[in-house]
């Protein structure tokens, strides 16, 4: 038994934290918070020329190819911040699914792509009635004599507007589902961004595309998919811990700071208890995702642990931020403070790639509750 | 990271030692009952007699130091024993016992040499058993208000006082206590810690009538008691850690209660009623089958799931010599609370039959009855849950620059 990260993880932790504090400043996530275009930014560029985000990519398409625990440490450290996508979305499941999916011709051209930034491939699943599951894709795909004809509208498409590819799910007439892969730029498709407290969510129309068989990844099949959501499941957890530890981090420091009826707000037990809810939901996300790392990186069963830490780590997100609210009262809601950039992204994530209460049913499945 | 424990080959060797040791030393008839109070003093007995046997080879406290009678085993081959007690339901010692684990481990960081080459031998053989007694009616939460006085009288102490929610049943060769030593002196300043033996005349022992005895202890401890001290002459060379000292002594057993040792079994009442929803029959499927109760079940899975980690990363710390700081005192709030939920939703999923020994109509063998009862006992002992909160606030350092440290240990 051994808890601790190896030396070298502990050197991907440190330079990945400072990269983000000194590139992703406060300043920088408000600019990007509002004109909601995070690839656009001069701090994105230079997080793609790290390859950090290529840490789940193998070395023979150019990325790092390590072990999902390294790609946690730096999902984590991009939490802190928090980072925008598209990270989650094109470095996490993207990848997955053409790991999973795409034949060697298909790996060697969307992976490398991904890795080199010339590409951003983004996932649009399900359509209108929004879900993780197989019965909410809807659209079929109709094969004609020069590919498949495809019309849907995908909603809630997280990082939608920075794609330059999709990679579509629909039904195939061997009532499989395929998954396209599908630039953004072609005729028929309009992406529209989501407003309101919805974060870096958008639509993607797709009306009556036209496109060639080779779109369609080889070896699609739901399975797979589900396969690939649960593995980047777990690089969404440690971005949820990443999350849980800075605002816990923050509101232990306004605890001690902030004055009222002369003496630090932190010295009253009403405030007390709102950090030691926070610090306790921040330690079993942290633990209970550590625990699915392990899993996956040791070739362990691991069905239960990441249906664990995802249903955890997603409520602990969003319950540690309220939390952090209620620490910091008028001023956190205050937009250039910082942490409702926090409370926006555990608002979106907590049902992206699943909600708790998704990954409970399927967990239930796991624990033979049936 | 490495969640699991990985058993070399000199591990399973050992580990087939003790089956077969185990197999050949182990008394019938001394299973766990489900309310720990009807352990009777013939099982104890034998108990006892396990525990000096397992004590004359260096396992009733494997990772104790050899020097002073313990097994001087690394976590390893601790681990081994710990589990193959726990398969056959038992718990290392197999009786309620503070003096290992807390007390003893006082003494090994306050004791003078001659103090540890007397008591600790006889504690780590399993010669003796010890009780903590540490609550008063007005020292609870605020145990530094202990009212029971030791006063200097040549070369003894005398003991007055009177101490509460003591032990378990069939009494203790030694009691170990924290007095007050100078009642003027500054808070936490005034207070010294003795080994009083458990025979010494004046003490009476009085059972207490609870809902519950269920404590901290795994193995059960059946009673608690109130203990009386009328002029209870205690040797001096019995208070460990100079007198006025006693504060500090008592914070390396209070941090080891409050969580910091951290534990790798499994919560058994999980498992049970697991396997009973799942095969159990209801409306002519499983209890578990139906969506109500499977959210109840998954509740109580993530609770016991989200305890195990703290407890798991708790023991690493502690057998890696990690400086802890609000670990321990969050483990401990964890499962006190988590408990409390686990048994609610319990008594949801089953509805009356959570609250009856009754032989025909009770789950599981009153096991789930008796849990009912000692979820709300267990929020207590060792520090309320409000007292755990205390602390991880001082640890942590809300409101405040400086952090509290966690006690000395060993």
């Amino acid at each position: 038994m051994d808890l601790s990260l190896t030396e070298e993880q502990e050197m991907i932790k440190s330079s990945t934290r400072e990269f983000v504090a000194a590139e992703f400043t406060k300043d920088v996530l408000l600019t990007i918070d509002k004109n909601r275009l995070p690839c656009a930014s001069d701090s994105w560029g230079k997080l793609l020329s790290t390859g950090l985000l290529s840490a789940l990519i193998p070395s023979k398409y150019g990325g790092n190819g390590g072990s999902f625990t390294n790609a946690s440490i730096i999902f984590e450290e991009l939490g802190r911040a928090p980072v925008p996508g598209p990270h989650l979305s094109a470095y996490a499941l993207s990848v997955n699914i053409l790991l999973n999916m795409g034949n060697e011709e298909q790996k060697q051209k969307y992976l490398s792509k991904l890795n080199n930034g010339k590409s951003v491939i983004i996932p649009a699943i399900s359509d209108q009635e929004y879900g993780w599951s197989e019965d909410q894709i809807t659209c079929k795909a109709k094969k004609t004599v020069a590919g498949y004809s495809i019309s849907t509208e995908k909603t809630f498409v997280l990082d939608g507007m920075s794609a330059t590819e999709y990679i579509v799910a629909a039904n195939l007439e061997d009532g499989t589902i395929g998954f396209f892969v599908i630039p953004k730029k072609i005729k028929g498709i309009t992406t529209r961004a989501l407003a309101g407290f919805a974060w870096h969510m958008s639509e993607v129309v797709i009306d009556q595309i036209e496109v060639s068989d080779d779109c369609l990844l080889q070896f699609s099949s739901w399975d797979k998919f589900a396969e690939a959501a649960n593995l980047s499941s777990v690089l969404l957890s440690a971005y949820q811990v990443g999350g849980c530890q800075y605002v816990y981090e923050l509101s232990v420091e306004y605890s001690r700071t902030r004055m009222q009826f002369g003496t630090p707000i932190g010295r009253f037990q009403r405030v007390q208890d709102y950090i030691i809810n926070l610090v306790n939901s921040l330690d079993a996300a942290r633990w209970t995702t550590n625990e699915a790392l392990w899993k996956i990186d040791s070739g362990k069963d691991y069905g239960d642990s990441i249906h664990l830490a995802q249903s955890v780590a997603s409520q602990a997100y969003l319950d540690c931020c309220t939390y952090a609210h209620e620490v910091h009262a008028g001023i956190g809601s205050l937009t250039e403070y910082g942490l409702t950039l926090h409370t926006t992204a555990s608002r979106t994530l907590y049902h992206y790639l699943g909600s708790p209460r998704f990954h409970r049913q399927k967990l239930a499945v796991v624990l033979g509750l049936i | 990271m490495e969640f699991e424990i990985t058993y070399s080959k000199k591990q399973e060797k050992f580990r087939t030692e003790v089956q077969a040791w185990l197999e050949s030393n182990v008394p019938e008839g001394i299973e766990h009952p489900a309310d720990s109070s009807d352990l009777t003093e013939e099982q104890y007995l034998k108990r006892r007699e396990l525990g000096r046997k397992l004590g004359s080879k260096g396992w009733l406290w494997p990772s104790a130091p050899e020097k002073y009678g313990g097994g001087g085993l690394g976590v390893e081959h601790a681990i081994v024993l710990e589990e193959e007690m726990d398969k056959i339901g038992l718990s290392l010692p197999p009786y309620y016992d503070s003096g290992g684990r807390l007390g003893g481990n006082s003494i090994l960081v306050w004791g003078t040499e001659e103090q540890k080459q007397y008591f600790l031998p006889q504690i780590f053989q399993g010669n003796v058993r010890t009780w903590q007694l540490l609550s008063e009616p007005e020292a609870g939460s605020d145990l530094a208000n202990v009212k029971t006085t030791a006063v200097k009288d040549g070369d003894d102490y005398i003991i007055n006082g009177q101490k509460v929610y003591v032990g378990s049943a069939f009494g203790a060769e030694y009691m170990w206590t924290i007095t007050c030593t100078d009642p003027k002196g500054e808070r936490h300043k005034n207070l010294g810690w003795f080994m009083i033996p458990g025979n010494s005349e004046g003490i009476t022992i009085n059972p207490m009538d609870l809902l519950s005895s269920a404590g901290e202890s795994g193995a059960g401890s059946g009673i608690k008691n109130i203990v009386f001290f009328d002029n209870v002459r205690v040797p001096a060379k019995n208070l460990i850690g100079e007198e006025n000292n006693g504060w500090q002594v008592a914070t390396t057993h209070l941090e080891l209660e409050h969580g910091t040792g951290g534990r790798i079994a499994r919560n058994w009442i999980v498992d049970k009623i697991f396997e009973y929803c799942k095969t159990t029959d209801f409306n002519g499927s499983s209890i578990s089958s139906d969506q109500f109760a499977k959210d109840k079940l998954l509740d109580i899975y993530i609770d016991a799931e989200v305890g195990r980690l703290f407890q798991l990363r708790n023991y690493w710390m502690r057998h890696t010599g990690a400086s802890f700081s609000y670990e321990g005192p969050q483990a401990s709030y964890f499962r006190k609370t988590s408990g409390l939920r686990i048994a609610t939703n319990i008594l949801e999923i089953l509805g009356p039959s959570a609250l009856t020994s009754d032989e025909k109509l009770s789950v599981e063998s009153g096991h789930i009855e008796a849990h009912q009862r000692a979820a709300i006992i267990a929020l207590h002992p060792g520090g309320t849950t409000d007292i755990q909160k205390v602390i991880m606030s001082r640890r942590i350092g809300i409101g405040r620059e400086n952090k509290e440290k966690a006690g000395a240990l060993k």
